[in-house]
């Protein structure tokens, strides 16, 4: 496949007649790392220069927007968050061309539903994570341990595949030194993850842009998700305080035994950590519709206002053709399936086989692609979300209060 | 009425008073960069630690090591560094004359001159980056160190007018009066006799123009690539999507703030007499 792409590179490089000699790539510092070796080979095979701009994570919106009202741009490639692409959509050029049945069928679905704004695809997936079932493996494998859950609750204890299973076994872990799981209470990403394994149609909003805030899935969602801190009593009681980072570094110093977390956290446990070397990763839990996760894929886009369109647009081809290229980055990561399969039987990359299949699973789907995206997220989902981990308000009435403002903000 | 009676018998209970709202009120100030200075030495794995821990239980530095080796770190401290002197000095060289003039011919134009530095004080500077960037770019400047020594300056040079105005204002006129009837011409009073008198206002003004070139984060991120790139740009891209790194960042920022705490000890003299400056009148 990977061969494909390479000759189908060559020869869209065969056709880009006026070449420009030098490109310029927006990215993020992920961006960089990830995407640096695949261009030093395509300046190789190329002759064309590619000058990486590295800012911080939300320079690269603030500059690209810059670039754009400036109606001027020194970018010729910008590699950006999923949750921008709805904001550039009208500003960056459609890559139709590119998505080809071979790329297609090598990306998972929802990262080729997410390119797509309009009917426009408007960035060709770059990288993508998706939150997995991170777990102390040390825990689980004690034969102690088994033998315990096991009387407990009927059945082997194994990495959770359910909602049940979770709430079983972050309750059995759950000690006076250490809480079985955290719940993150900055973040909805999780929640929304949950919302989809219940069998809705979309988050927040359904494919038709409806808002769907109050369906029996988001609602059955965010008992499950609250259920650890308000129900069980096996995650921390300060969850409007815990983010990523915090839930993150709960697990590292062995305060918690389980997390969800974006999989790339695999490879970058501290050495000196408590876990390390003790951490297992599993795919995502199912619910009703089985397993699901929200991606958090990066597109390269091209700006419209580029000079160089050909040339970043046989770097965009390039890119994808030769997705594996960035693996072994720190962060390891990327979007072709291919790509993930080449490394799954190597040492060290465990958690590419539960990520792709979270990826892949056909309840998967991306947060919707909606100028008003952000603006729902701050007016009406965040405060139902944090309104239901105070453990005190009826979430049916959150989630149906979170829908009216959303229905105002759409005017719906 | 007890307090007034007992401090009035022993006056050194209100100055301990004093002394220790005083001390409260640094420590408010202190704190957060004492925890800065504290999360820099900290290991990787307690960076983070829940519950944090205000000092290191382990000191280290090998956060200060990987900061270091932060490719484009050294260079973009330099860039901070030349664009931060050359903005104070270009803000000195335009701001100290112009507001010389307008406080001592007091005209309409110069009083509107002066409102219009507090009017462009006011524009926030988010609002200004869109027009910066045309600009620059339409003269060839983008990601060079004049363009963002111009675009620093345009920032700074309100702030510094606005400052030395208020010095110039507490200037006896009769001190340049008399440098002319001892046949000093306007410039060569203004150069010898007023600006000495000014030491301590034009040290304050420099060092608030210095602040604001370092620190400033908006025009560097919209203004520079590769080429000038200053230290709170790579600072901030300790940031990734994926994660923070506490460590090697605060350690950046440490040694960012040295150079800022140095200028200030080293021109402590001339702040000191430039904040009281004008506050006893013979």
């Amino acid at each position: 496949m990977k061969t494909f792409y390479t000759s189908a590179a060559v020869v869209a490089l065969a056709a880009g007649a006026a070449q420009a000699q030098e490109i310029t790539v927006l990215v993020e510092g992920g961006g960089l790392m990830l995407q640096q070796e695949m261009a030093e080979q395509f300046t190789e095979e190329t002759g064309i220069e590619v000058n990486f701009v590295e800012v911080p994570y939300q320079g690269v919106f603030d500059r690209l927007s810059a670039e754009i009202a400036s109606g001027t741009s020194n970018f010729d490639v910008a590699t950006i968050d999923v949750v921008w692409n709805a904001a550039f959509a009208d500003h960056v050029e459609d890559l139709s061309d590119l998505f080809t049945e071979e790329v297609r069928s090598d990306l998972p679905q929802a990262l080729i539903d997410d390119a797509n704004v309009d009917g426009r695809m408007i960035g060709m997936p770059a990288w993508a994570n998706a939150e997995v079932v991170f777990y102390r493996k040390d825990l689980f494998e004690s034969a102690e341990n088994q033998e315990a859950f096991a009387e407990e609750y009927g059945y082997d204890l194994a990495p959770p595949q359910t909602w049940q299973q979770w709430r079983d076994m972050a309750e059995f872990f759950t000690t006076e030194d250490m809480m079985g799981t955290s719940v993150n209470g900055l973040n909805p990403e999780e929640w929304m993850a949950h919302v989809l394994q219940a069998g809705s149609p979309g988050v927040v909003l359904d494919e038709d842009g409806t808002v769907i805030l109050d369906n029996e899935a988001h609602r059955a969602a965010l008992e499950f998700y609250r259920a650890p801190l308000c129900e069980d009593g096996s995650a921390p009681e300060n969850a409007l305080e815990i983010g990523w980072g915090e839930e993150q570094n709960l697990f590292y110093q062995g305060q918690t035994a389980m997390m969800k977390f974006w999989a790339h956290a695999y490879r970058l446990t501290p050495e000196d950590s408590q876990v390390s070397g003790r951490v297992g990763v599993a795919p995502m839990i199912a619910g009703e519709a089985g397993i699901a996760g929200i991606p958090g894929p990066w597109y390269n886009v091209v700006p419209s206002t580029s000079e160089n369109k050909e040339a970043a647009k046989q770097f965009v081809a390039y890119a994808i053709a030769n997705n594996g290229l960035g693996i072994e980055a720190p962060l390891g990561l990327a979007a072709a399936n291919s790509a993930y399969e080449s490394y799954m039987d190597t040492e060290g990359y465990e958690h590419f086989e539960p990520l792709l299949t979270t990826l892949s699973a056909p309840a998967t789907q991306g947060r919707p692609i909606h100028p008003d995206y952000q603006e729902l997220l701050d007016q009406a989902v965040i405060p139902a979300f944090q309104g239901a981990l105070e453990c005190d308000d009826n979430v049916g009435e959150l989630l149906e209060e979170a829908a009216e403002i959303a229905r105002d903000i759409l005017d719906q | 009425m007890a307090d007034r009676l007992t401090s009035r018998a022993n006056p050194d209970v209100g100055k301990t008073v004093i002394n220790g709202l005083a001390l409260l009120l640094v420590l408010s100030y202190a704190v957060p960069y004492v925890y800065l200075v504290s999360t820099s030495l900290k290991p990787a794995a307690d960076v983070q630690q829940i519950p944090p821990s205000f000092f290191p239980d382990r000191v280290t530095l090998e956060n200060f090591e990987t900061a270091i080796g932060t490719a484009g770190l050294p260079q973009a401290f330099l860039n901070s560094a030349i664009v931060a002197v050359l903005t104070t000095v270009l803000s000195l060289l335009i701001a100290v004359p112009a507001a010389y003039v307008a406080t001592s011919y007091r005209r309409p134009l110069t009083v509107s001159f002066l409102l219009f530095a507090l009017v462009t004080r006011m524009v926030p500077p988010v609002s200004l980056g869109v027009p910066l960037f045309q600009l620059l770019k339409s003269l060839g400047l983008l990601d060079t160190t004049t363009g963002l020594v111009l675009a620093h300056t345009s920032n700074a040079v309100p702030l510094a007018l606005l400052l030395m105005a208020a010095f110039f204002e507490n200037v006896p006129k009769d001190l340049e009066e008399a440098a002319r009837i001892d046949g000093c011409s306007r410039f060569q009073a203004f150069l010898h006799i007023i600006l000495p008198v000014m030491r301590g206002g034009m040290a304050i003004t420099a060092l608030f123009s210095f602040i604001a070139s370092w620190n400033e984060f908006l025009f560097a991120l919209l203004l520079t690539s590769q080429n000038s790139k200053t230290a709170p740009i790579v600072i901030a891209e300790f940031n990734s999507v994926y994660g923070l790194a506490w460590g090697p960042m605060t350690a950046a920022a440490v040694l960012y703030s040295l150079p800022v705490i140095l200028v200030t000890l080293v021109l402590q003299k001339q702040i000191i007499g430039g904040l009281t400056f004008g506050a006893v009148k013979g």
